[in-house]
């Protein structure tokens, strides 16, 4: 699916909602509207594992009323899991995480329709993945992402990656080119095309009057986002020429943190602290970023915090997550573009454009 | 490994000792409680308590992920433990009840906690467990959600602002002219049918004492004519109440040649009223003869068409003839959005409305959000609220060794940014905390203690005496009590004073304000009391004081700053309104009814956030289900 094709129409007689469907999602059709509703009963999702971040993704889009919803996921239910993973219990210890929680996700939302899958993902061809719509990988490593991804953008299939490091999440989105359109009252200065940011471009603009009030402009912008591959979005990523200096400053060590554990081949738990500090500074060089922006207590917690899975930081990624996609599937509000990471101390959350 | 490894992880083992031994209390538990609920267990507290006084509905379960189907009716607190029970390792306490009846939840029994979520759906429950907070000096984490729009407030009573530091977005008001003569949205027809209409003919409770006699109702117009006519068409009315009880069906075309008919025509002849606004056309007895002959097509599966004005027509005389017959069973029929005959009645009657004003007609769907006062509502928002609220509680327990809470004023707020289009290139934004406004009534203006009673035969003059021996306050005093919103004694009305408390009603849970008239000689005064009244009787005995009073600071203001009660007295009023009415209209006078027009989503991109105290109170003020209220 290209993402910049509208999808199916809208208010076809196959499209509309039972009352059924309107009384139970009564409370969200009041948000985004029935035709929304409707085109995400339409949409195939795949989600790649199911941890902590998979199970909160889980809950979100089932419970939203996603069409089709297929799990990947060959892992064995752990104890420690039992920390982060509200749907297991402790006889699930042992037994597969899909075969402990497939019916109490059928159980959530019966007009979902579901299938769970025990294999293993890199063992999936790109005619599987051809199959959805939108594919979300969660603690996936940093080859896994790539790949996956290069399968994605060969199909044209948006995909989201997100992973958390205990405190400390972030959010991968490449829907490869999306128009996203948004309307709005027009300000003092009316809205002109072109770009906006290094990854977003204003490329229509139409003016309506107000029904009820002439004098009112409102304005519908359509706005073209552009995205990278995972790789080369690794690869090529800086801040420079986007952020000032002041902004710059503001960055947290989070950002040159979590990149350096995506582009390092060794992985991160297993350096020495001086040895992660050096490709931090790296890392910083690559970003444009000043290597004062490292703090020490964040470069120690988040080494020994990899790859940690924590209940509410899942919560406010897999919330963050499963909205974008509920969004660019109802075709509501502007996608996330393209890097966002979570500080579970401080509660910042930003979005680069990398 | 087991199961509280990452925890240990992430906060050390000491922290995580101290979260086994945590108790927090969690009020609501609906769409944030069942996600707050969840993550509180998954984070290992050791013990939460969790106060609801719902019951499950389906409007819920595209959230509320801890219930399901089999569920609906169930109450919400018991049924969430349950549902959690397989992964919690916590102990778990439910209670449906009203967090804000004193009996079954007084002052000390919010003691025990450490900590207190908010998880709420309500402005005057929201106020109400601040208070306590305030009062226990409890750590309270604020939340509230709608839509995409959500946030979060840590409240370190004493340190930073409380919930009522910010003035809250007051609810929308309407003109009662607008409502009754002039309507020009769909929403005066509404309120109309709702407010108006539907109480005055189904309610037992609104017979004739509805019109003030005097002046004071605000109109929201100088006319005499048009409020001569608003009075007799009140009193009309009551004969329609009439027909309904009456139960004859046939006299049903009678009710709406009144209502679209002939008050119509009455209103024409008010020609003040048309000189700057289209003219209404009355409905017309051929249509009203048409509707009636209009084969029965089955509309009430289809709620999210609008119908054209016959239908309307049809369905209102149908929908009518149907309340009657519940009528004879039920005696009085309250509106409620979820009682699909109710809301078929106001839906039909304020679109007939609507239709003789040209204003254009709205589907039942439409017509339930506003007349219902819903606020729309999803998991996403639900979710990553109540993580960042779960997230920062340990932060406010200082449990992060790494990042020390060095002053309350650390901490931070959180709202969501990006989906409320406030910004760009934050998902989530950080205002700072604020100190104390010291001009709030809540929690600056002033001195909060408990007063235990074991003898509550006392007179409010023995009451009074020791008070000012306690606290040394002047002769001149006043003492109210807020819960009741009322004068209990003060320098020229002493009628009560030797009487009891037990015989002037005062109860376990009582606010009691006490406040200094006299200046000194430097023009101040003390720092008025809120007391919260504890009745013990079950500690009455030979040796026990009648009464035990706290220990507190007395500290000297200025009087011109000393007048909370006013202001309270207004919060008190409108929480009162507030609290069992879920979906009255205010009605105003034409100055004050600027609709807000607050756009939510403007599009203010700002660099660093946003911390001006308006932008908090109006983010903040839009979270309740009580949207709209009434006072009249």
């Amino acid at each position: 699916m290209s993402m910049t094709q509208p999808q199916k129409a809208t208010t076809g007689e196959l499209n509309k909602l039972s009352e059924d469907e309107i009384a139970l999602y009564d409370r969200q059709i009041r948000l985004w509207g029935m035709a929304a509703q409707a085109n995400m009963r339409s949409a195939k999702v795949l989600l790649v594992n199911l941890g902590s971040l998979g199970t909160e993704i889980t809950k979100n889009i089932v419970l939203s009323g996603i069409g089709h919803l297929t799990i990947l996921d060959s892992h064995i239910v752990t104890e420690e899991d039992l920390g982060s993973q509200f749907f297991l219990s402790k006889d699930d210890v042992g037994k597969s995480r899909l075969d402990a929680v497939g019916s109490k996700i059928k159980d959530l939302n019966p007009k979902v329709t579901l299938e769970f899958d025990n294999g293993v993902v890199e063992c999936k061809n790109k005619e599987y993945f051809s199959q959805f719509d939108l594919i979300i990988g969660t603690e996936l490593n940093k080859t896994r992402s790539t790949e996956l991804n290069k399968i994605t953008r060969s199909l044209k299939t948006p995909l989201y990656l997100a992973a958390s490091n205990g405190l400390f999440s972030y959010i991968f989105v490449d829907l490869i080119q999306f128009d996203a359109v948004d309307e709005k009252i027009q300000s003092m200065k009316p809205t002109t095309i072109g770009k906006v940011s290094s990854n977003r471009e204003i490329i229509d603009v139409q003016t309506y009057k107000a029904e009820d009030d002439e004098k009112i402009v409102h304005e519908k912008i359509t706005t073209r986002n552009y995205y990278k591959s995972f790789e080369d979005m690794l690869q090529t990523a800086t801040l420079e020429g986007k952020l000032n200096k002041r902004q710059l400053k503001k960055v947290s060590s989070l950002l040159p943190l979590t990149f350096t554990s995506l582009v390092s081949d060794i992985p991160i738990e297993t350096l020495s602290q001086e040895k992660l500090q050096e490709l931090v500074i790296q890392v910083c060089e690559k970003l444009g970023l000043a290597t004062s922006n490292i703090s020490n207590e964040y470069v120690e917690q988040f080494q020994r915090q990899t790859n940690t899975e924590f209940a509410p930081v899942s919560a406010i990624i897999g919330g963050a997550l499963s909205q974008d996609v509920i969004n660019i599937l109802g075709k509501k509000q502007a996608p996330l573009n393209n890097f966002i990471i979570f500080d579970g101390i401080t509660l910042e959350m930003r979005i680069f454009e990398l | 490994m087991p199961r509280e490894t990452n925890i240990v992880k992430i906060v050390g083992q000491e922290s995580y000792d101290k979260l086994r031994s945590t108790k927090c209390l969690l009020v609501g538990a609906g769409g944030i409680g069942s996600e707050l609920l969840k993550d509180l267990i998954l984070m290992e507290f050791g013990e939460i308590h969790i106060v609801d006084l719902d019951t499950i509905d389906l409007s819920n379960l595209n959230r509320q992920f801890l219930f399901r189907q089999r569920d609906i009716k169930q109450p919400k607190s018991t049924t969430a433990v349950k549902a959690v029970q397989h992964f919690s390792n916590s102990k778990l306490v439910p209670y449906q009840g009203n967090i804000m009846d004193t009996n079954e939840f007084p002052l000390h029994w919010f003691h025990q906690f450490d900590i207190i979520f908010n998880a709420l759906d309500n402005l005057s429950a929201r106020r109400y467990v601040n208070k306590m907070s305030q009062f226990l000096q409890t750590p309270l984490l604020e939340s509230g959600t709608s839509g995409f729009d959500g946030y979060i407030q840590p409240i370190i009573p004493g340190k930073t602002e409380c919930f009522d530091c910010t003035k809250k977005e007051t609810p929308k008001t309407f003109p009662v002219c607008t409502i009754r003569s002039t309507p020009s949205q769909p929403i005066h027809c509404i309120v109309w049918a709702k407010n108006f209409l539907f109480n005055q003919i189904f309610s037992a409770e609104s017979t004739s004492n509805e019109e003030e006699e005097d002046g004071t109702k605000e109109w929201g117009t100088d006319d005499v004519e048009e409020i001569k006519r608003i009075k007799q068409e009140t009193n009309e009315l009551h004969e329609l109440q009439k027909i309904i009880t009456f139960g004859d069906k046939s006299r049903i075309p009678e009710i709406v040649e009144k209502l679209f008919i002939h008050d119509i025509e009455k209103l024409l002849l008010i020609e003040n009223l048309w000189k700057t606004r289209t003219k209404p056309t009355p409905l017309t007895k051929t249509q009203l003869d048409a509707s009636m002959n209009e084969s029965k097509k089955d509309l009430h599966l289809n709620n999210n068409s609008v119908w054209n004005i016959n239908e309307q027509l049809s369905m209102f005389l149908s929908i009518t003839g149907k309340l009657m017959e519940r009528m004879k069973k039920e005696h009085t029929i309250e509106f409620d959005k979820d009682d699909q005959d109710t809301l078929e009645f106001v839906a039909t009657a304020a679109n007939i409305r609507s239709h003789i004003f040209d204003i254009p007609l709205q589907s039942v769907f439409d017509i339930k959000q506003i007349a219902g006062n819903i606020i729309p509502a999803i998991a996403t928002t639900n979710a990553i609220i109540a993580g960042l609220s779960a997230l920062v509680s340990l932060r406010v327990l200082n449990l992060l060794k790494y990042a020390p809470v060095k002053t309350p004023l650390d901490l931070n707020m959180a709202m969501t940014a990006k989906a409320s289009n406030l910004s760009q290139d934050r998902y989530i934004s950080n205002p700072t905390l604020a100190r104390p406004n010291c001009e709030c009534a809540v929690c600056t203006k002033v001195t909060r203690g408990v007063v235990i009673v074991s003898d509550p035969t006392i007179t409010l003059k023995e009451f009074i005496a020791e008070l000012r021996s306690k606290y040394g306050f002047s002769e001149d005093i006043s003492l109210l009590d807020l819960s009741e919103q009322r004068l209990l004694v003060d320098y020229d009305f002493d009628d009560m004073v030797d009487r009891s408390l037990d015989d002037v009603n005062l109860k376990n849970g009582s606010l009691l304000f006490f406040c200094d008239e006299e200046e000194n000689d430097a023009g101040m005064c003390r720092k008025p009391l809120e007391l919260y009244l504890e009745l013990r009787n079950e500690i009455s005995g030979q040796n026990i004081p009648k009464i035990i009073l706290p220990e507190l600071d007395i500290t000297w203001i200025k009087p011109s700053s000393a007048e909370p009660e006013e202001n309270e007295a207004e919060r008190e009023t409108s929480k009162e309104k507030v609290g069992g009415n879920d979906g009255a209209v205010i009605i105003l006078d034409d100055d004050e009814a600027q609709p807000s027009t607050g756009t939510k989503r403007s599009i203010s991109e700002l660099d660093n956030g946003f911390e001006s105290d308006n932008k908090k109170a109006k983010v903040a003020g839009q979270f309740d289900d009580n949207a709209i209220i009434e006072l009249d």
